[in-house]
């Protein structure tokens, strides 16, 4: 598989064993012009952004801005914010929207599906604004209650919807989602950090009005991440951190602000991991996702079947439009026991509650071995995987 | 760090083990070596908080010397604590507090031992390790 030569780090040995990556959905590999962009920006072009006239500032400042061109671009979106990743951007939305926009007895509706980071920032400013938080179940077939969240629709001034479950890989119904969402009144935040990997969103045609997503888990940099926001909602949203960058005027009397996206980013920003981002989608562009994203799921579903046929209980589906995510428990077999195993030949999965404790306690369990597939996996290493677990199995239960 | 004699003799059972799955066999192994606390006596005050899995632990001293007792669902948790169990248990607390976690990845059984709430050796030899002080001061 060529595409696999992109990536320096598919060709190291974890105990002695060639590493089969399967951790993705926590953070995916990087191609090797992710990796020279940003050794490139720091041996060529290492400044500041903005301000200075000099030549290497004019470089760092195109380098940055063209991360943000490409986003808009990418997903067709007015307003690209840059962040440190998919928590800093809901944080900010909590915090420069929904301290503007949302005061006491003011409803929100969450999911049990969500991620921790979409939880916390809207329990804190409940707790802080005397706020309803409502929370939408999960069904015995692993997706929302859509009767439920119809229902808890009623007052309420914001939703936020995980895209694509880390957990179970189940893509949410987004479009019956938003329209439901706009026509109570609410707006609508995605938190699209496992969405946006598989599947190019046209932000504008989507009708969300906030996104939320990080570069490290489409092959870009770790510590960057967007938010994406509608321009009338981007005009309902008050300045959150202060500092350098973020002004229009400073006097000792007070300062004005500037009123492009820069305004919710004060100080200086991630320049490397944004023009490392940036190669990233380069990359990218490339690739037909949809087809990548069908030979992944149908990798999932290979690994789903074997497990389910070696006594594993998965959680999830794996319809089309799922993640070719796979979690799954073993009844004796602790998780944590089987992540360890693996690793020792070589294989990475992820164990624990993956920060989605309310998902997890919803399915009545406090962990699962989670197994996820990204571009540069195969179905030949599915298959070693596979044959792995039988091995383990077999030596350890 | 100079370990106890019986400490000493596992270290180098395990350095000799070159595969790594048999060396976690070896760990899965020491699980036996725990003496067992009964599931009924689990309780907030024996968990080791920030173990991926259920881990509990409960330090004494019989006769002036460390008792530890411990339990837990994963049987590399449990086998990690068996070999706590053979290093500590029956010396005197203040020779107990001078052993250093990194005996562990002496082993080659962790690569990290930095106390994340992923690294539940390390939150477990952290309690243990209280407790003996809790005992003796």
């Amino acid at each position: 598989m060529a595409l696999r030569d992109d990536f320096p780090i598919l060709q190291r040995m974890v105990h002695g064993h060639p590493l089969v990556y399967l951790d993705n959905a926590a953070t995916t590999q990087k191609p090797q012009v992710v990796i020279d962009a940003m050794n490139d920006y720091y041996t060529q072009s290492n400044a500041n952004v903005h301000r200075a006239v000099h030549t290497l500032a004019g470089e760092a400042t195109d380098g940055y801005e063209g991360c943000r061109t490409r986003l808009k671009t990418w997903f067709n979106a007015e307003r690209a914010i840059l962040t440190s990743g998919t928590t800093e951007a809901i944080n900010l939305v909590a915090h420069a929207w929904g301290r503007a926009n949302l005061v006491k007895d003011d409803a929100i509706v969450l999911t049990e599906m969500e991620h921790h980071s979409d939880i916390v920032p809207w329990q804190m400013l409940a707790e802080e604004r005397g706020i309803e938080v409502r929370y939408v179940p999960v069904l015995d077939d692993f997706t929302l209650d859509m009767d439920v969240y119809a229902a808890s629709l009623e007052g309420a001034k914001l939703v936020c919807v995980v895209h694509t479950s880390n957990v179970l890989g189940v893509r949410n119904p987004l479009e019956d989602i938003i329209r439901l969402g706009h026509e109570a009144g609410a707006k609508v935040l995605i938190d699209a950090a496992q969405g946006v990997p598989h599947d190019r969103i046209d932000f504008e045609a989507f009708g969300a009005d906030f996104m939320a997503f990080s570069a490290h888990k489409m092959c870009g940099p770790t510590g960057i991440g967007a938010l994406l926001v509608r321009p009338e909602v981007f005009e309902e949203m008050e300045p959150f951190m202060g500092g350098g960058d973020m002004i229009e005027t400073v006097t000792i009397e007070g300062s004005t602000y500037q009123t492009n996206e820069h305004k919710f980013e004060a100080g200086t920003p991630r320049i490397a991991e944004a023009i490392g981002w940036d190669a990233a989608f380069g990359w990218m562009e490339s690739l037909d996702l949809k087809q990548e994203h069908k030979r992944m799921l149908e990798i999932a579903r290979y690994t789903a079947a074997e497990l389910r046929a070696l006594g594993m209980t998965v959680y999830g589906r794996h319809d089309d439009a799922d993640s070719a995510v796979v979690s799954f428990l073993h009844p004796t077999l602790h998780s944590e026991d089987l992540a360890h195993l693996l690793d020792a030949g070589g294989y990475a999965v992820r164990t624990g509650h993956h920060c989605a404790q309310p998902l997890l306690h919803r399915l009545g369990i406090s962990s699962t071995v989670r197994a996820s597939f990204y571009l540069y996996n195969t179905m030949e290493e599915a298959e070693r995987f596979i044959a792995q677990v039988k091995i383990i199995l077999e030596r350890f239960v | 760090m100079t370990y106890p004699a019986q400490l000493v003799e596992l270290i180098e059972e395990f350095q000799d083990v070159d595969d790594q799955m048999e060396r976690l066999e070896m760990v899965f192994e020491m699980a036996d070596e725990v003496v067992l606390i009964p599931i009924d006596d689990w309780s907030d005050r024996t968990r080791v908080v920030g173990c991926q899995s259920e881990a509990h632990v409960r330090v004494s001293l019989d006769d002036g010397k460390v008792l530890m007792a411990s339990a837990a669902d994963a049987q590399l948790v449990q086998g990690l604590m068996g070999i706590l169990t053979i290093a500590i248990n029956g010396s005197a607390p203040a020779q107990a507090l001078l052993l250093s976690p990194a005996f562990a990845q002496e082993m080659g059984i962790l690569k990290s031992l930095s106390p994340s709430r992923s690294n539940g050796f390390r939150n477990m030899f952290d309690k243990v390790m209280l407790e003996i002080r809790g005992l003796v001061e």
